[in-house]
């Protein structure tokens, strides 16, 4: 038995929502892969695939099917043959290996026929409410072409090769919430299932993953005959979906502050409930102990070619030896076991460290932490809307609890805002430039709310404490987004990050894997300061496979032997 | 052609951005041009119309005060006035806001709404003398509303009619999105070949 007592608080804003820290989350519990697949176990859901019309050179179309309690889902899939001078994980790419969209329901051939019409083109097409996401994929040119041929000629893949790539095709790009004429969030929102976010992204990927097992076989198939060999369901198990993620995402934690907070706050506050645990039972501590071993073999099999991520790794692999030593006593028999824990991290331990004991300490402990899992979505669209008889003081207040380090900084410094966020007219892709040695201040995006935030708190100056903020925003409109924040941060303390977004130094990766952690990804990749690959759902059971005995754990890979 | 409200919001943001208003009025403008879509309004219509009145500039199309009536020395932005009423939606329950020639007050009627879901209690739009009520929610609008009004009054009260048939899509005329994407257009930074490899970051292959 748990013995609950003694309250422990939430951790700082200040601390958490820095970037070096946010660039140093890993998934946990509360994760939206977790979430999907320990929903679809519980509920039973059924698959199946009605269409798989696929042709000797992988040129075709596919249909599966996800029917769960109330509603079914359908992954429709376009594969293609595409020469490899075109492949491109960038967002500028115009052609892909395969292409994909969720379909509300099941499709017709007549629906089938309209998306072979649209989602191979991706940006250029137009989806309809019927779709839920937009999506695409690249193969890994090595690895795919290393099964396929290894199965023809009737043997298995060499598992180191799975292993040093981890995924046969990689997405780029995973659409949805009404982008490209798909079904606005607001549509699906109230739907059970998909009431956690990005439950139809996740999902889609899941099948995704399911299409790719199947579409490698079939070409394996296809070249070997009767000679090729079936993919052994261990290693099949042991492939992820890659993704490649760019900059998009990185304005997308700021342009969301209460649905990011969201995220960040269910982790924070399961962390802390955990962490109030007053001593753990033998059974706790052998689940969080068997879980720590996997998760170091995971830390093992996690590769990464960039300078920053190869040093973060060497700390972190120390920091599982740290860590295995120091439970190997009797640390954790102690009472509070898991706030000592917190607390000797802090100590010992590397951000990376330190974030993995957060997320590792909540797995035994599911009745704690899951239920939270309702709490991530952004369900208050009122916290838009201004308070314009908020007293200045008050505004005042809300300003300093988040920027108070940012209000001294010297913003005309050119290294505190070398860099300016725009759009570009290309694909409407976000990017990042370099304000003092490009044409893009003209086009600068509020994704500095920090500056910005400084910026107000000295406007604010002319004004008294008791005047309402009304008075302020009538003369003051440019000011009015960062009023907006500033109130929105009563309700989401964990919305803005504590960071300068628009510095010499600023790494845009540190925002991207904070984003992507929550998704439940592992193995980050940095491939520059700006876009980083990821694998998704490896050794996540296939759907034949899933019951609820399989369906959260599969993110720590099985100790061998 | 139908868009999905999300994209209606976002280009609906970005065209006012492009013609002048701050951000955080563009993403009032957004959320404006939405809701009246999801009402069954032209929204993209009436940003439209009042993107090219080009209102955007405070000095003249902001209230010069906002105690007494409002009124600028121009024609009033909607947006601006709008908002202002969102801001201020405790002081309806004192007595109404009055305002003097407004431009496209239809786009007032999101921030109408937005002041009745604050207050919990319905809001009227009076513009020479057509009534719109709303409770935040529900949507009554006659027939015939301006494109201007000499006097604009919003007060708390009144009950939505006949409420306005909800839609999940926009299907906007064809012209007045392209007016849309027109002002959008001015917040792209021109794609230029240094940007391509440095903006998104090209680092090590993607072809691997």
């Amino acid at each position: 038995m748990t013995a609950q007592g003694t309250h422990i608080a939430r951790r700082d804003p200040a601390d958490v929502m820095r970037l070096k820290r946010l660039g140093s989350l890993h998934q946990c519990r509360l994760s939206f892969m977790r979430i999907l697949t320990r929903r679809m176990a519980r509920e039973g859901w059924a698959f199946s695939r009605p269409v798989f019309d696929i042709d000797g050179n992988g040129v075709g179309r596919a249909v599966y099917t996800a029917q769960g309690p109330e509603r079914v889902y359908s992954l429709v899939a376009f594969a293609h043959d595409l020469p490899a001078e075109l492949r491109s994980d960038r967002v500028i790419a115009e052609a892909w290996d395969a292409t994909f969209t969720l379909f509300d329901g099941i499709p017709t051939a007549v629906d089938v026929d309209r998306l072979s019409q649209n989602v191979p083109l991706q940006e250029a097409g137009r989806v309809s409410e019927s779709e839920l996401s937009l999506s695409r994929a690249n193969r890994s040119v090595r690895l795919w072409a290393h099964v396929v041929d290894a199965l023809a000629e009737g043997r298995q893949p060499d598992p180191e090769q799975i292993d040093s790539v981890g995924y046969l095709m990689r997405t780029t790009a995973v659409y949805g919430s009404g982008k490209f004429g798909a079904a606005d969030r607001e549509v699906i929102a109230d739907r059970d299932e998909l009431q956690a976010p990005f439950q139809a992204e996740m999902l889609s990927v899941y099948l995704t993953r399911l299409f790719v097992r199947d579409l490698v076989q079939h070409m394996a198939d296809a070249k070997g005959g009767d000679q090729a060999a079936r993919l052994d369901p261990a290693i099949a198990r042991r492939l992820g979906i890659g993704n490649s993620t760019g900059l998009g995402m990185a304005p997308f934690i700021v342009n969301h502050p209460v649905l990011f907070n969201n995220w960040i706050m269910a982790r924070e506050e399961a962390i802390a409930r955990v962490r109030g645990c007053q001593s753990a039972t033998a059974a706790e501590i052998d689940t969080f102990l068997q879980i720590l071993e996997r998760s170091a073999v995971s830390v093992e099999r996690w590769r990464s070619q960039h300078p920053i991520q190869i040093e973060k790794l060497a700390q972190l692999k120390a920091d599982m030896e740290t860590l295995r030593a120091h439970v190997g006593s009797d640390a954790l028999r102690e009472d509070a076991p898991w706030d000592r824990l917190v607390r000797w991290s802090e100590t010992a331990l590397s951000e990376e460290g330190q974030e993995l004991v957060a997320s590792l300490i909540l797995e035994p402990y599911p009745d704690l932490v899951d239920g939270l899992s309702c709490c991530m979505a952004d369900g208050n669209p009122g916290a838009f809307t201004i308070d314009g008889a908020m007293p200045v003081g008050e505004v005042r207040s809300l300003i300093r609890n988040s920027f108070d380090w940012a209000l001294t900084l010297d913003w005309n410094a050119p290294e505190n805002c070398a860099r300016a966020w725009y759009v570009s007219e290309e694909k409407l892709e976000p990017r990042m430039g370099e304000r003092f040695e490009e044409p893009i201040v003209d086009y600068e995006q509020p994704l500095a709310p920090a500056r910005d935030a400084a910026s107000a708190h000295k406007a604010l100056e002319a004004y008294s404490d008791d005047q309402p903020v009304a008075q302020f925003l009538l003369r003051h409109p440019e000011h009015r987004h960062t009023i907006r924040r500033a109130q929105m941060s009563r309700v989401a303390p964990y919305g803005e990050i504590h960071d300068n977004t628009i510095s010499a130094s600023v790494l845009p990766i540190d925002m991207l894997r904070a984003k992507l952690s929550f998704f439940g990804a592992t193995h980050f990749d940095p491939r520059s300061d700006r876009w980083v690959r990821i694998c998704m759902y490896a050794g996540a059971p296939y759907p034949e496979d899933l019951t609820p005995d399989t369906a959260d754990l599969w993110v720590y890979p099985e100790v061998a032997g | 052609m139908s868009y999905s409200l999300n994209e209606m919001e976002a280009t609906a943001k970005r065209a006012a951005r492009g013609a002048g208003y701050s951000w955080g009025l563009a993403e009032e403008a957004g959320k404006a041009t939405r809701w009246l879509c999801a009402h069954g309004l032209e929204g993209e219509a009436a940003l439209a119309r009042l993107l090219e009145q080009g209102l955007a500039n405070p000095a003249d199309h902001a209230p010069q005060t906002l105690d007494g009536d409002w009124s600028g020395s121009g024609m009033l932005c909607p947006l601006t006035a709008g908002a202002l009423v969102s801001d201020l939606a405790g002081r309806l329950q004192t007595g109404p806001i009055h305002m003097r020639e407004v431009a496209v007050p239809i786009a007032l009627l999101p921030f109408a709404a937005s002041a009745a879901r604050r207050l919990r209690s319905c809001v009227s739009v009076e513009c020479d003398g057509l009534v719109a009520v709303t409770d935040g929610s529900d949507l009554s609008v006659p027939d015939g509303f301006p494109e201007t009004a000499q006097h604009v009054t919003v007060r708390v009260g009144g009950s939505p009619a006949s409420g306005c048939a909800r839609k999940t899509r926009a299907r906007p005329d064809p012209a007045n999105w392209a007016v849309l994407n027109r002002f959008a257009h001015r917040t792209f930074a021109p794609a230029t070949e240094e940007s391509r490899l440095l903006g998104a970051g090209a680092g090590l292959s993607d072809n691997d």
